[in-house]
């Protein structure tokens, strides 16, 4: 666990100074993905100290049952829930400034009821960087490829 | 779902200014609520033009757990066909500003014929606004189904 949040803290640390603008993106799309990573990681091995270094006090989640959840709520989510691999795939930054949008696929994998299972959700993550740090604000999972009835 | 191209949207403007709540921003949280209004009227007037002054570029879309683009957007409600479109009315919605972004975060309701039915589905969406030139423009946009 200390290993993941050394890893949050470096993902954290700012980019050396002197970059071009490229470069700079670049890095910064590097990190928000290395994160992103993270997150999954501290989620499976259920390392709070890592994801309340990941996620903004007001940090919201809309999970793919349309449910709203605050950082309290996916603490005590990740917390609560059975053993479970996850990974995100197909990942793009798209960088605005101070914010990054983040799409991909998440893949999670576990066993419920005694049956094994793997969901495939598409994600859109919203990260702000704020005092030399990116947090992530806002999050939503919806089903790939539904209509919804 | 706000679906690419809906023509038909019966926007439920009285509600969703009763039930918005401003959580920050003063406001920022009033600009951004009427942008979502003027989204939604955009599409029900098939009004591209609008709807490209309200998207950023960048924009990513998910609709349906498809990822899609503001090119794809507007090419989709530029097709669109009226008679065949749902309607959407919004619920709730809550705005949030983090220095030049907004996280919207609400809930709507979509009826759409299907098999001759109307069928309606709830949503709760996600919606990301960055101030970028002196404008609020939308960059990110998602909604994912409300179970019953």
């Amino acid at each position: 666990m200390t290993t993941l949040f050394l890893a949050v803290l470096l993902a954290f640390a700012g980019t050396a100074a002197g970059y071009g603008h490229e470069a700079r993106d670049s890095d910064t799309r590097s990190k928000i993905i290395a994160l992103e990573n993270i997150w999954n990681q501290a989620a499976e091995a259920k390392d709070l100290k890592a994801l309340n270094a990941i996620l903004d006090e007001g940090f919201v989640y809309v999970d793919r049952d349309g449910r709203l959840l605050k950082k309290a709520d996916v603490l005590a989510d990740v917390l609560a829930s059975p053993p479970v691999r996850v990974s995100s795939e197909a990942m793009i930054v798209r960088l605005h400034g101070d914010t990054a949008v983040v799409t991909g696929v998440y893949q999670i994998k576990g066993t419920e009821r005694g049956k094994p299972f793997v969901r495939r959700d598409r994600f859109v993550d919203t990260w702000h960087h704020k005092r030399g740090t990116w947090t992530s604000i806002a999050s939503l999972t919806t089903p790939m490829g539904t209509s919804g009835y | 779902m706000r679906t690419a191209g809906i023509l038909f949207i019966l926007v439920c403007a009285a509600s969703l200014f009763a039930s918005s709540q401003v959580e920050s921003g003063g406001n920022a949280s009033a600009e951004i609520r009427a942008l979502e209004l003027e989204w939604s009227e955009g599409q029900a007037r098939n009004d591209n033009r609008a709807l490209d002054l309200i998207f950023d570029n960048g924009l990513v879309y998910v609709e349906y757990g498809k990822l899609i683009t503001k090119g794809e957007y507007l090419l989709r409600v530029r097709r669109s066909t009226p008679s065949l479109q749902p309607s959407i009315f919004f619920e709730a919605m809550t705005v949030r500003t983090v220095g030049d972004t907004a996280i919207v975060v609400g809930t709507y309701r979509e009826a759409s014929l299907k098999g001759g039915r109307t069928m309606v589905q709830r949503w709760r969406f996600v919606d990301t606004w960055v101030y970028k030139n002196g404008h609020w423009m939308l960059v990110a946009a998602a909604a994912a189904p409300m179970a019953r």
